[in-house]
Order: C-alpha cells, then sequence, then structure tokens
C-alpha cells in the first residue's frame, strides 16, 4: 500500500509519520432548464501527511501517487518550522463495525440514473409545467487508506448516492427557487418522495403572504435548523474553546438549552450520510453527545488541539468537523404545532447565514423559503423578510419539538442528520 | 506538452472537445492565537476532457495523466449517451498564446521560514494590541497554477497563474460579547503585496475592540451609504449574478425580466465587467474556453445593455460570446463568470451624499453577500449611523437585504471615487465552484428605503 510505503520512506528522517489516501470514481448526470444537459466520469486521487520531527508538526499533499518523494520532501521541510506538536500518533484501536458501502451501486450505471433523473423532473413538470426543472444524480465508490508509524493501518470502502431534483419559477418579478436532494451511503431512495417533496415547497409558495414585522414564534423545519444549529456548530468546536472565542466555552455542565433539547453527534449511522469508523488521524469515532436535556456536554477536539487542551480527541478529524447530528424527538406531531399558531412563520432556508457573527449565536437573515402560518394554517410564501436573534437564545425558548424526523444532508458539508422540527418561542421578524 | 495533447484529441470523434490540465503549487502558514496552527504546502494535478455532442456534453476529469486519449474517449462516450438535441455553440477563432506570470517578487524563491516570519509579525502586532484581543487568525497563503489548455479546434493556450493573498484577523472579547476585525491583502504580482501590512493588521485589531462597545443597529428602512468596498459585493452579488446568462439562456421568463433595454436604474448608473483590466484580480487574457476577455457594459447610464456569455448561452441566445466562461480549478468545467465587475464611477463627492440625511446608515465593507436572483442579503462588517448629515456612532450587525431591482433604482447618488477590494482569501462560488477569484469595486454610492436587518 502507498501509505504504508510514505510511512516507512519517511521515517528515514522523522520520528512519527502518517500518511492518508483517498482514491475515488464518481459517475455523475445532471439535467438543467428541463433537459438532460451534462455526464461526467471522474477519477480522484489524494494524498495526505502528516509528519513530526525535533517536535514539530509538518504537513503536505498531492494528488499524484507517483510523487511520493516529493510529498515527502515538503512536509519534511514544512515540519523544520512547523509547529510544537502537543500528540502522538494514536495506536491501533478498536474500530466500531459500520455499513458504508452498498455493493448493490456497482452496477448502477449512467443510463438508469438518467432514468431516475428523468422520473423526478417529470413529476415536478406535471405538476406545474412552467416551473423550470432540474435533476442531478451522483454516485461515488471511494476508498480511505490510513497508516501511521506506531504501526495503525486501517482500510475502508465507502459508496456515496446523491440524487435530488428542484426548480425555478418565474413570476413577474418574482423568482422562487425550490429543491431537495438525498444524500447516503446507499442505493436505495424514494426518487418519489423527493420529488413529492418538491412539489409541496411549490405548492406552499403559490400564494404570496404580507406579512408585518414584530415578535412572532418560529417553526424551523429539519433543513431549516442549520440558521440555529450553526453558532452551535462553531461553538463546539474545540479549538474556538481552547482559544476562549466560544461564548460556550466555560459552560460545559451547564443548562445552555431547553430541557426538551438533546443532540447527539452520531457517526454510525447505517448507510448515514457522515457515517466512519475512523477519522484522518487514525482516530476511532465514537458517539458525542453535545446537548442532552438542554445540559451542554462536549466539545469536539482532534489529536492537537486535545493535546493542548489536555483532554482527549473525540474523532472528528484534524478540521473538527461533526458527523450525523441527531436530535431526539419530542411529543408533539407536526400537524398540532402548525395548528397550535395563531400567527407564525414556517422557515426552510436562507439567504445570507453564516455572515455576522455566528460564533456569537446573532444571526440576522433572508427568509429565502418561509411560510406564514394564520390560524394554525400555512397560507402561503412570505418575502423580503430578515429574521433575526441569537441562536443560544433560541434554543433555550423552544417551545414545541415534533415527533417526525426527516434526514437532512447538506448543503452545508457538516450539516447532516435526523432532525425534528423545531419550534421557538419567539423571534424578531423584519418585513418590507 | 502541445503535441501530448493534440495528440489525445485525435481520439475524439465528437463535434468539438477540448482538454485543460492544471498543475498547481501552494503554501501555506496559519496563526490562531499565538500558536502556529499549521505550516504546509501541496500539489495537485489533473485535467478534465469536455465533449459536445448534439447539445449534450460529457466530461471525464481525472488526477492521472498517464493515458489521456482514454480520457477523450470517456467523454466522447459520455457526450454520446446525452447528445440527442441541437448543437449551439458560438464560433471563436482558434488561438495560440502563451500567458506568463509577471511577478515582481517570485514567492516560490521565499523560504517557508521567510513566510513564517512575516505572518508572525502581522499575529503578535494583532495579539499585543489591547488587553480586550482574545485571539486571531492570520493566514499566509500562495498558489502558482501552470494550465494547459488544447481544443479540437486548434487553440492552444499556457497560461501562468499566481496568487499570494494574505487575511489578518482579531477576535475581541468582552463576557459574552465577541467581536471580529480584519484586513485581507495580496495580489496577482507578487510576494511584495502581502508585506508592509502591519498598519493594517493594526486597524483590524482595533476594529475589533472598538465593536465590543457599539450596539447593534436597529433592524428598518433607511437611507444607506455604501462604502466602495461593499459598493462592489452588492453589484457583484445583487446585479452581476443575473447577467451570467446561463441563469437566462433557456428561460424565457429570465429573458422578459432581463430584457436588454430595460431601465434599471438612474441615469448616471454604469455596472461593468471586464476581464482584460490591466492587473485585476478576476483578468486573463482569454476565458476557459480559449475566448478573448474584453470589457462588457452590462448597465449603461442605467439601461440594460449587456450579459456575461460561454459559447453555449451566446449561441442560443444569438448574442455576442464575451469570454466570461471559467473554471475553478480542473474538477469542473467552465461556467459563466464574472470576472472584474464594478460600478463605475460617478460625480457625487462623498461629503454632499451624506448631507441632507438625516437619519441613515453608513455601511462599511462586506463580511459576505449571497443572492438568489431577486432576493439578496450582504454583510458589512460594521457601520456608522448617519445623523443629521453627520457620521454619528458605530454600530454592529449591518446586514441589507431588499430586491435587486428595486434597491437598483433606489440607487440615487454615485460616488466619484472608485476603488478596487484587495485580495484576500475566498472568493466567489455557484454550483459547487468556489472559490474563485473575482475583481470587485465601485465607488461609495446612496441607496434610498434599504432594509436593515436587526431587532427591532
Amino acid at each position: 500500500m502507498i501509505v504504508q510505503q510514505i510511512v516507512k520512506i519517511a521515517l528515514q528522517r522523522a520520528q512519527a509519520v502518517q500518511a492518508i489516501m483517498l482514491t475515488q470514481e464518481t459517475s455523475a448526470v445532471d439535467f438543467e432548464n428541463d433537459r438532460l444537459k451534462s455526464a461526467e466520469t471522474s477519477q480522484r486521487t489524494q494524498i495526505d501527511i502528516k509528519v513530526i520531527v525535533d517536535g514539530k508538526v509538518g504537513v503536505s499533499s498531492t494528488t499524484d501517487p507517483q510523487d511520493i518523494e516529493g510529498v515527502v520532501s515538503r512536509a519534511l521541510e514544512a515540519a523544520e518550522f512547523g509547529s510544537q506538536a502537543h500528540f502522538e500518533m494514536p495506536d491501533a484501536q478498536s474500530l466500531e463495525p459500520v455499513k458504508i458501502f452498498d455493493p448493490t451501486l456497482l452496477p448502477l450505471e449512467k443510463p438508469e440514473m438518467i432514468r431516475m433523473g428523468k422520473q423526478m423532473m417529470d413529476m415536478v413538470k406535471t405538476y406545474n409545467p412552467e416551473i423550470l426543472a432540474g435533476a442531478s444524480v451522483n454516485k461515488t465508490v471511494y476508498k480511505v487508506e490510513y497508516a501511521n508509524s506506531r504501526g495503525v493501518d486501517y482500510s475502508a470502502d465507502h459508496t456515496e448516492f446523491n440524487v435530488g431534483t428542484g426548480g425555478q419559477l418565474v413570476r413577474g418579478t418574482d423568482i422562487l427557487f425550490a429543491g431537495h436532494s438525498v444524500g447516503q451511503k446507499k442505493r436505495l431512495v424514494d426518487t418519489e418522495e423527493i420529488a413529492t417533496q418538491v412539489i409541496e415547497y411549490f405548492r406552499m409558495a403559490e400564494q404570496i403572504a404580507p406579512i408585518e414585522s414584530g415578535e412572532m414564534p418560529v417553526i424551523f423545519t429539519p433543513r431549516g435548523l442549520i440558521a440555529l444549529l450553526l453558532s452551535l456548530g462553531l461553538a463546539v468546536d474545540g479549538k474556538s474553546v481552547y482559544l476562549g472565542a466560544s461564548p460556550l466555552g466555560d459552560k460545559l455542565g451547564q443548562q445552555i438549552a431547553s430541557p426538551s433539547l438533546t443532540i447527539l453527534d452520531d457517526p454510525f449511522i447505517e448507510y448515514g450520510p457522515r457515517t466512519s469508523a475512523f477519522d484522518n488521524e487514525g482516530v476511532a469515532r465514537k458517539v458525542t453527545p453535545l446537548i442532552e436535556k438542554g445540559v451542554l456536554r462536549n466539545f469536539i477536539y482532534d489529536l492537537d488541539t486535545a493535546g493542548r487542551a489536555g483532554v482527549k480527541p473525540t474523532g472528528h478529524g484534524s478540521t473538527r468537523n461533526l458527523t450525523n447530528l441527531v436530535i431526539n424527538p419530542g411529543n408533539v406531531p407536526y400537524e398540532t404545532m402548525l395548528r397550535n399558531t395563531t400567527q407564525g412563520l414556517l422557515v426552510n432556508d436562507f439567504l445570507g447565514l453564516g455572515q455576522g457573527n455566528p460564533i456569537n449565536g446573532e444571526f440576522s437573515v433572508n427568509v429565502f423559503l418561509g411560510y406564514k402560518i394564520e390560524n394554525g394554517k400555512l397560507v402561503g410564501r412570505v418575502k423580503d423578510v430578515m429574521l433575526a436573534g441569537n441562536a443560544f437564545d433560541a434554543l433555550k425558548d423552544i417551545t414545541a419539538i415534533s415527533k417526525e424526523r426527516e434526514w437532512v444532508s447538506g448543503p452545508w458539508a457538516w450539516f447532516a442528520g435526523l432532525m425534528p422540527y423545531i419550534q421557538v418561542g419567539k423571534l424578531s421578524v423584519t418585513a418590507k | 506538452m502541445r503535441d501530448r495533447l493534440s495528440e489525445a484529441l485525435k481520439a475524439q470523434d465528437v463535434e468539438y472537445a477540448d482538454i485543460r490540465l492544471e498543475d498547481k503549487t501552494n503554501a501555506w502558514v496559519n496563526f490562531r492565537g499565538p500558536d502556529l496552527d499549521t505550516i504546509g504546502s501541496a500539489r495537485a494535478v489533473g485535467g478534465i476532457v469536455r465533449a459536445l455532442y448534439k447539445g449534450g456534453w460529457g466530461y471525464a476529469t481525472f488526477n492521472d495523466l498517464a493515458d489521456l486519449p482514454k480520457r477523450v474517449r470517456e467523454a466522447c462516450q459520455t457526450a454520446k449517451l446525452i447528445g440527442s438535441d441541437t448543437t449551439y455553440f458560438a464560433p471563436s477563432e482558434p488561438v495560440v498564446d502563451v500567458v506568463k506570470a509577471k511577478l515582481v517578487k517570485d514567492f516560490r524563491q521565499i523560504p517557508l521560514a521567510e513566510k513564517k516570519a512575516l505572518t508572525e509579525e502581522y499575529n503578535k502586532i494583532i495579539l499585543g494590541h489591547h488587553k480586550s484581543i482574545q485571539t486571531s487568525s492570520v493566514r499566509y497563503s500562495d498558489n502558482f497554477k501552470q494550465i494547459w489548455f488544447a481544443s479540437s479546434e486548434g487553440t492552444y493556450i499556457e497560461e501562468e497563474v499566481p496568487d499570494v493573498n494574505l487575511m489578518t484577523a482579531a477576535i475581541a472579547r468582552e463576557g459574552d460579547i465577541v467581536q471580529n476585525g480584519f484586513e485581507t491583502g495580496g495580489g496577482i504580482d507578487g510576494y511584495q503585496s502581502v508585506e508592509g501590512f502591519q498598519d493594517k493588521a493594526r486597524n483590524a485589531a482595533q476594529k475589533a475592540v472598538e465593536l465590543l462597545a457599539a450596539p447593534p443597529v436597529n433592524g428598518g428602512k433607511y437611507t444607506v451609504i455604501t462604502d466602495q468596498l461593499l459598493t462592489g459585493v452588492f453589484t457583484h452579488e445583487a446585479f452581476g449574478h443575473l447577467s451570467e446568462s446561463d441563469f437566462v439562456y433557456e428561460n424565457p421568463r429570465m429573458q422578459e425580466l432581463m430584457q436588454l433595454g430595460k431601465r434599471f436604474g438612474v441615469e448616471g448608473l454604469n455596472i461593468i465587467d471586464d476581464g482584460s483590466l490591466l492587473d485585476g484580480l478576476g483578468t486573463h487574457r482569454y476565458d476557459y474556453e480559449g475566448v478573448p476577455t474584453r470589457k462588457n457594459y452590462l448597465i449603461k447610464d442605467g439601461i440594460l445593455v449587456g450579459r456575461l456569455h460561454s459559447r453555449v448561452t451566446a449561441a442560443k441566445m444569438g448574442e455576442l460570446v464575451t469570454g466570461n466562461a471559467r473554471a475553478v480549478h480542473f474538477q469542473h468545467p467552465p461556467i459563466v463568470r464574472m470576472t472584474n465587475t464594478y460600478i463605475d464611477q460617478g460625480k457625487v463627492a462623498f461629503e454632499d451624499m451624506i448631507k441632507g440625511i438625516k437619519l441613515g446608515v453608513y455601511a462599511h465593507r462586506a463580511i459576505g453577500g449571497e443572492t438568489a436572483m431577486e432576493m439578496f442579503t450582504f454583510s458589512a462588517a460594521y457601520g456608522y449611523m448617519i445623523r443629521d448629515g453627520q457620521i454619528a456612532e458605530l454600530v454592529r450587525d449591518v446586514v441589507l437585504t431588499g430586491n435587486v431591482f428595486e434597491t437598483l433604482m433606489n440607487i440615487d447618488q454615485i460616488g466619484n471615487d472608485l476603488e478596487w477590494q484587495p485580495n484576500g482569501p475566498g472568493g466567489c462560488g455557484k454550483n459547487d465552484q468556489q472559490p474563485l477569484r473575482v475583481g470587485i469595486g465601485g465607488p461609495h454610492i446612496r441607496i434610498q428605503n434599504c432594509v436593515v436587518g436587526g431587532q427591532q
């Protein structure tokens, strides 16, 4: 294996080494503007290495498996001026068996992927021929190999399948985009359900509902929860905590959210979009409770930050990315949650998220896809509306969590998981 | 290389094919807080083949350059699976050219130790600036990319694309309040563009400290003046993306909306995208289909007069190519993108613009911006209230949002002080292709009835 070869070569000058290699084949078809537009075959190789020389860290990477000498020498050069290592390469650990490879995806060819895309697009067009529709189907097969100087040697074969559809509807100067996609590690996917979800977004937006500025209850869809979870994700990053930049840094064990809220990071869900057994530092993954009954339980740490902070790494890789987020279901049916709202908003998608000062919890976003709730019913799409507040205050002000949960994967790389609908008591809405 | 590429292209059996190969090396030094976070360098080599057949595109992307004819055949097979329609592909005169980088100080010759020392100096300035400075993030990065492009029509272009950028950010904290200040720099002309940044680093730290005491802006409708950097982001986000023809060319409703000849703004409003500008961050001699770049007026005297094209969108709309097909790297085909986009300078001096505003917001710099066709939102790094024609107190969390058509019409004054945004990490994102380096510029502008988000 190339990774072991790299470790061996680098060990001639370094005291510790790790190498990780990704080899990947992707096949994708893409429909745009009601038409099959393009298809792609892609081959990828990526090698990342990290060395420790005289206690200092150097990294390098290459896409060329022939360039082993080059990548090693660049990492060694970087280590000369590198940061002090606050960690040692991990020893071999027993890995959790995970379901990440679906062999039934292997024989899937482009003509069948085209058929799936077309089926979803046709459903959307049947609902409303005025919608300019698109679809994409993307299959990826990849292998991750990891080796380090402690004799650790892991390898994992993954499959990934991403299927989505969406469209654009223009009426006068009013333009509406809506889409839905599912990303997972298995082939079994309900294309009809994906298209139905998109149609539902358009159906609910048939009317534009005027809304007045003020404070009101807001229901976040599973996808819309990103507005609240973005700040949480940044604030539980162990590096921000270590540097004193996280507002949650001194709140471990404290009540930071409504007692109804429990959020776990679970890397072991069968065929989950972010499921895997080890991270890119050779650390075994594990389930990390973030919030239990409203109490802050953990921060996430890579090897080096954990070493600096004097804690254990949590298996979230060198860049500390969350895996599959799981929010425990509540006891209210979604329909009841709606019915109990006299005047409020249902929000699904935003513009301008992550601008401003997200680690503080403050957000002020344009509601890109949101609906007005009036007397227990969705009465239409809202436009030119800003939603503002503080995510941490909102998490304390949760008034209901739905029984139902849905899978969300993307659009933010780390934001994937199984989430309910969550109602927040009061948020500020500015309408034009 | 030219022979190798033309040899590989002999394997094509479609209407059109091209190959783009890239070899990129980069180096980086990142400090977070007092410690060096990472230092390293990387190399990425790869390519993409595009094949066009009966209106359908087949792409093959790869890191392994060993068997190029095989990749060409792969792309052609895929194109044939897709194509079943009419091909639209605007003509472009084949060119053969070599574009060399012009570096005053070649960053590839600078030892990593020196880059680290420079980054560390800026980091120390920030951390030592004030007791409220909690931590810092100072990131240096350089890239040197060699591109080879060849098409079945005989075009062959070699291009060198250098880039150096710097981000100095300060994080100040008092109790639960955390605020940021930042300055970015760099350029395409060499290492000297990130030297001498000491004062800027100090400014970043100072702004973070000042913002601790600043209240959030009250949400509402205001007369807003945007500084040059924010004007640039507004132009790019709110209007620029609408000018990208791939949104328009197969969408009759969008064509109605973006009909040439329609009034979009006041008489003095001119919006331009110019990929041929001297030394712009989005400057290229040719785009990624080998089409020469040029100065394209999008809005002239308030009237919509043009848009940005690839060879496909130009042909489909019966308009001329503009040289705007760009790709972020070899894992993607080129799509319609902006180059250097700006509102051209007007006649109004800043002092005259602010005079007479009873209550308004003077919004500075951009942290980011996002758009969904007609709706846009962009965040200022900070702002000042305008009271009775004077700049008043500092405010934070200034987010501007609105409908682009209304907002453009609401620009009533255009400043005489055009400036370009400095280089930095990041860039424009579209269809998973990010970050693409773009030039963003403009003068001060005044917008009436602009919605500023925030708590009421």
